[in-house]
Formats: structure tokens, C-alpha cells, sequence
């Protein structure tokens, strides 16, 4: 499971966090475990909700 | 008129009619990262056990299989006497008897990167005669297997090597013809990626000793280890390089060895420090990276030490350095938050 994480400064979503060994997986496809959160999507998962940021 | 005699030291490529500084140098001719398997900055020796995903056993040596807990991988396990020139080895360890599944594989593999591996114009009609060799050691013998393929899946080359003798050092070399199709890249991908097979169904694996378009692991009938409990496969010594005859292992300087690791593992601390006025204010550090990274890595948080702060996360990742977000949880004088932050940016 994945949960996407927002920029405290940008409010942007940046991040995907992989929950199960608590990781932050940055949003670059050279990267291969965002390949494989890519490829968890298109299996028609869905992350949890970035938090609004304070 | 009396001529003295010459004498000229002579440095020796495995390819004939090359020259020095030509990709084919007996310098930094190992495309392999950690060939001795003497850097382990994960598990600092501990054993691993193997699961679906990915792990590193030792740096830049990944295991995995299809079904979870079926083999276990250490630096040194069983404690045996290295070959002559190394002090260290990966050993596999099989936890049980398993029959593997037609779709199944389990395996230990190295992917160099693309730009490691740009030279050999793989693909093209240019493309360079390689070697691989490594020591190897397992209680069982046979024909054991494995492959070379590519970053897609869709071009690979099962080779197959034999152990005739159990519980002793064999040295392998296997040399192969580069492939002149498919697409090899030359980037921060993937460029080879070398398979050894320790139980490898039918589906990933092909003919010994020929080009293919599929992506097979190992052999057709290549011995499984982890078809017998406690069996076990150990190497060390892997070379990859340029031509048609293995050459002596490259022994690198440890310095040299572990930054090139660095480039896809690294382990760095983190503080900060300061005063706040009041919960979920929010503060940031910049973590800089040793050796630039291959991408944006992957970041964890261990070691985390806080006073009057929340568990930090990391954004901003990229090739040189993470950014580390932490938020007060109430005003102090005194508040920090002390952290190693782990990034990885393996293929």
C-alpha cells in the first residue's frame, strides 16, 4: 500500500510513500520502485490521500 | 659498438590489437560492482531472507523469487575458506525442498548500469565480445544456469556451467557474443542484467548458448538449488569484461569500491536544531550525498532522535541530496531531531 505525501513548502505531490517499510519514494521515473508503484497503479490500485499540510 | 639490452613491461588486454584508453584498458576493465562481495552496507553481514520483492543480500547484489522464504543470503555464510585472493563471498542457503513452478523463478542477479556498459554497442552491428567469470562453490554439482538480458525483458542469453565437484571452488568463464538486435540502453537504466538461477521454471529458461527474445534467467535443465534443503551456492569474484578470455580478477581499493557502491546505496546522518514557538511549525534540512546518485533515490528514516519534535519525512529527492521535513509537537528550548537517512537508488 502507498500513500501520496505533499511538499510542506510547495503543497505539491511529490512523494509516494510505501507504507510497508515506511519509504519516500521520490516521483522520478528513472527510479525503480516508483517503476514498480507505477506498475501497482495500473493494476488499478489507488494510494491513499496526501494529508493537507499545515 | 655494444648495445645494452631493453627490457619493457608489457600491460595485457583480453582483446587482441587493442589500445590503452580504448574501454578495453586492463584498468577499470571489471563492469562489475563488488565482484568480492566485500561491501555490505545493509545488512553489515547479517543473513537475509529471500521474499518477492528485492533485497541485498550484499551492495549491489539483489535476490529475489516468486514464492517468499525459500532461500536465506549472507555475506560468508557457512563460514567457508574464500578461494585464494578473497576474503569474502555471497552464500545461498536453501530453507526447504521446493519443486519450483513452470512460471517461477528464484534467483541472484547484478544489473550494471547503462553508461557502465555503453562501450560495448550492444545492439548494434559493432557490438563487443564479453566474458563473465566468478568463483563458485555449492554442495551440489551439475549443470547449473543463468542469463544475460536486457532492461525490457525481450533479449536475453541462458548460459550454463558445471560444478563436478560438491563443497569445492570451481572457476567459471563463459563468454558470449554481443547481440547485434534489441535495445540495450546506454543511460542510468538498466543496461545488462546478469542472472544467476537457483530454481528457474520452464517459462524463464532457454537454450544454453544462444540469443533469444524472451526473458529467460538460466538454462533449460540447469540444477535448482533450492530444490534441496540445505543446499548451498556460493560465489565470489565476478568480472565482467570486454572480450573473448577471462583475465584475472580487478582487485579495486576499498575507497574506490565502496563509492561506487555509494552511487546506488548510502547511508548518511542528519540533525537539526533549534527553537521553537509552538507545535507544527514546520523545519527543514538538506541531507548532501557523498557520491552523486544514479537517480532521485528512495529515502528511510532510522536512528530518528527527537525532543519536542514529530517523526521527520523526506521530500525533495534527488541525484545530490534529500530534503529532511520535521515539525515541532510543542515550544523548547531545546528541540532536535537527530536521523540517519538511508537512500537507495538500486537497479
Amino acid at each position: 500500500m502507498y500513500k501520496l505525501i505533499k511538499d510542506k513548502i510547495t503543497q505539491e505531490t511529490n512523494v509516494v510513500q510505501r507504507l510497508s517499510d515506511n519509504s519516500f519514494i521520490p516521483m522520478d521515473e528513472a527510479n525503480t520502485d516508483y517503476q514498480e508503484y507505477l506498475k501497482w497503479v495500473a493494476e488499478g490500485n489507488t494510494p491513499l490521500p496526501a494529508e493537507e499540510q499545515a | 659498438m655494444a648495445y645494452g639490452t631493453v627490457n619493457a613491461d608489457v600491460i595485457g588486454t583480453s582483446v587482441a590489437g587493442s589500445n590503452l584508453g580504448a574501454g578495453n584498458a586492463s584498468m577499470l576493465k571489471n563492469r562489475i560492482i563488488n565482484g568480492a562481495m566485500v561491501i555490505d552496507q545493509r545488512n553489515a553481514g547479517a543473513s537475509v531472507t529471500q521474499t518477492t520483492t528485492t533485497l541485498y543480500p550484499v551492495d549491489r547484489w539483489a535476490i529475489a523469487g516468486s514464492v517468499t522464504s525459500k532461500f536465506t543470503a549472507q555475506q560468508n555464510a557457512g563460514s567457508v575458506t574464500p578461494p585464494i585472493g578473497f576474503v569474502n563471498y555471497l552464500g545461498i542457503t536453501s530453507s526447504s525442498a521446493y519443486t519450483v513452478g513452470a512460471a517461477e523463478y528464484f534467483q541472484v542477479r547484478q544489473t550494471i548500469e547503462g553508461f557502465n556498459v555503453a562501450d560495448l554497442g550492444w545492439g548494434t552491428a559493432n557490438a563487443k565480445t564479453i566474458t563473465l567469470s566468478f568463483q563458485v562453490y555449492s554442495s551440489l554439482t551439475g549443470t547449473f544456469g543463468g542469463s544475460i538480458g536486457n532492461n525490457a525483458g525481450n533479449r536475453s542469453y541462458p548460459f550454463s556451467y558445471s560444478i563436478p565437484v560438491a563443497n569445492t571452488w570451481t572457476t567459471v568463464s563463459v563468454t558470449i557474443t554481443g547481440d547485434t538486435t534489441g535495445t540495450w540502453l546506454t543511460t542510468n537504466g538498466g543496461g545488462l542484467w546478469v542472472y544467476w538461477g537457483l530454481g528457474v521454471g520452464s517459462t524463464y529458461s532457454g537454450t544454453a548458448g544462444s540469443w533469444a527474445g524472451a526473458d529467460y534467467r538460466s538454462a533449460t535443465g540447469a540444477v535448482s538449488v533450492v530444490g534441496t534443503n540445505g543446499a548451498t551456492f556460493y560465489i565470489t569474484g565476478v568480472q565482467l569484461e570486454v572480450g573473448s578470455s577471462a583475465t584475472g580478477y580487478e582487485y579495486r581499493q576499498y575507497g574506490q569500491e565502496f563509492a561506487l557502491c555509494q552511487r546506488y546505496y548510502q547511508s548518511n546522518r542528519i540533525v537539526w536544531s533549534g527553537q521553537t514557538t509552538g507545535a507544527g511549525q514546520a523545519f527543514y534540512a538538506y541531507s548532501p550525498f557523498k557520491v552523486t546518485m544514479r537517480s532521485a533515490p528512495t529515502g528511510t528514516i532510522t536512528n530518528e532522535s527527537l525532543a519536542a519534535m514529530n517523526a521527520g519525512s523526506l521530500t525533495n529527492s534527488a541525484v545530490d541530496s534529500i530534503r529532511y521535513d520535521v515539525t515541532a509537537s510543542g515550544s523548547n528550548v531545546n528541540n532536535y531531531a537527530f536521523a540517519t537517512i538511508n537512500v537507495s537508488a538500486e537497479l
